[in-house]
């Protein structure tokens, strides 16, 4: 495929207008606020920071860079591994319904498409819910998009999303938000190579202070968001 | 420096435990016990409920650089068994040598497994890996108890030197419906940051792998009064809750708790607590 559309179709991709419904999800981060862990821009940022180099990039992104590599591969064995481990990794319900409520909604979309005529979707993901990173690596796959564009992609979709959270629920200004994103990308373009090159012996979820708010969100008393 | 060492000690010191249990009518008896080195059951203790209780001992008291530890408990249908430790697993220094531990737990269909062991700490410098593979087969179901400490703040000892790895998988059926993968090397950011342990150094995980948890024991559950922070959730084939707070003893006051609350629901009866934890 020709690199100018590739580009486009990871624009997107990536596009909050995607319809998967990821805006209504804060992933802990509104629990964050009503706990005090996160009270204004700078807290904001070092949270988005720890979670971004915790378990963002030492795990999700890892298993989605290696959903990647198995559909490359046409190993559907491990396709259906990495789909089983992500799905059994999630610290909340509410977390465990986002990742099978989105990767839903994407294979709906991509069914939909004329992108995947040719590109069925993997037979071993035929009657199990699918978590989103499974689901956006096959997207990408369908949309010819290539590894980095894929798990870039993916972290910038979440980046994006988490300064919606802050925008709607900290409140915070537009332009606070933009300093925020500016602040982050470069940290982002780090996270996209870790990855991609971690040691599989390294994979690490380890992110108990994150497992605590998303698990208290359940019993939140006032939300705007469904994690 | 370790070629100093006598062969004996720089090569580490492997300990292997094998236990299989079987059930009787009204009870649960060990059927295998195998060791090699140092780890070993004492005698086992058949409550008035039937259930077999048995206590692991690593009489070395602490675990070294370079020493490793396997342990392979296999519950037969229908056994119902209780494991627990007499005290705190060490793991010290290992001045730049790492040390492993190796759980494996089958579960036949039936069976009934809780594995409760007192806290582990990890010295400053420990190189540590632990993992623990749990196998359950048809609707056997297990309660899993997990307390680590990080340093020993008590002793203005942190946690800035080595590294903790633990991996926890349950699987039911050959399918996998949970699992934990930490790295946390010393001085790590997620110490201090919020996303991890906010400078606290203590983490708990109670996990039950059985029937879902009915709506208001879950409540109740969430309910227990602790100086930690704690909470739970109810995933489709687990429960989880977790803890992350400043001392091992909190821990277990919250996590027995929550046992005693569960174990009506979990196992049809009221949860007896082995005597040496009263010790």
């Amino acid at each position: 495929m020709n690199g100018g559309l590739a580009l486009l179709q990871l624009l997107r991709l990536a596009s909050p207008s995607l319809p998967i419904g990821a805006y209504s999800y804060s992933q802990g981060l509104e629990s964050a606020l009503d706990l005090g862990l996160v009270t204004d821009a700078t807290s904001a940022r070092q949270w988005l920071h720890d979670v971004l180099h915790g378990p963002l990039s030492h795990f999700e992104a890892v298993l989605l860079v290696q959903a990647c590599r198995a559909l490359v591969g046409a190993d559907e064995a491990r396709l259906d591994a990495i789909n089983q481990r992500l799905l059994a990794s999630r610290d909340s319900r509410e977390l465990r319904q986002e990742t099978e409520q989105m990767g839903y909604s994407l294979r709906q979309l991509l069914a939909a498409l004329p992108e995947s005529q040719n590109q069925p979707w993997p037979s071993t993901l035929a009657d199990a819910p699918v978590a989103v990173p499974v689901a956006w690596a096959v997207a990408a796959r369908t949309l010819g998009l290539a590894e980095d564009a894929a798990v870039t992609g993916y972290l910038w979709g979440w980046l994006e999303n988490q300064v919606m959270v802050l925008l709607k629920a900290m409140p915070m200004g537009q332009t606070a938000g933009q300093r925020l994103l500016s602040a982050l990308l470069p940290e982002l373009a780090v996270a996209v190579q870790t990855a991609r090159t971690l040691p599989e012996d390294e994979l690490s979820n380890f992110a108990p202070g994150l497992a605590w708010v998303a698990m208290k969100h359940e019993t939140q008393y006032s939300r705007l968001f469904r994690s | 420096m370790s070629s100093r060492l006598p062969a004996s000690l720089s090569a580490g010191w492997h300990a292997a435990l094998e236990l299989g249990y079987a059930r009787l009518p009204g009870r649960t008896i060990p059927v295998r016990r195998r060791h090699v080195g140092p780890l070993r059951v004492q005698k086992h203790f058949v409550d008035a409920t039937g259930v077999c209780q048995h206590i692991i001992v690593h009489p070395p008291g602490g675990i070294a650089g370079g020493d490793r530890l396997s342990i392979d408990v296999s519950l037969e249908e229908g056994a119902d068994v209780l494991i627990t430790s007499p005290g705190a697993a060490k793991w010290y220094d290992g001045f730049g040598r790492s040390a492993s531990q190796s759980v494996t737990l089958a579960l036949a269909d039936g069976a009934r497994l809780e594995w409760l062991p007192q806290e582990t700490i990890l010295y400053a410098g420990a190189d540590v890996r632990l993992d623990s593979r749990i196998k359950l087969h048809g609707d056997a179901s297990l309660l899993l108890g997990d307390v680590v400490c990080l340093g020993r703040p008590a002793c203005g000892e942190h946690f800035d030197r080595g590294q903790w790895q633990q991996l926890a998988e349950i699987e039911r059926n050959g399918r996998l419906i949970w699992c934990e993968h930490a790295v946390l090397p010393g001085a790590s950011p997620l110490l201090a940051s919020p996303v991890g342990l906010a400078g606290h150094s203590v983490v708990a995980t109670l996990v039950w792998a059985g029937p879902a948890l009915p709506d208001e024991l879950h409540q109740a559950a969430l309910e227990v009064d602790t100086p930690g922070r704690a909470a739970a959730t109810q995933l489709p084939e687990v429960w989880l809750a977790r803890f992350i707070g400043d001392s091992a003893e909190d821990a277990h006051h919250w996590l027995r708790h929550l046992r005693a609350l569960l174990h009506p629901f979990t196992h049809g009866r009221p949860a007896q607590s082995p005597r040496i934890w009263a010790t």
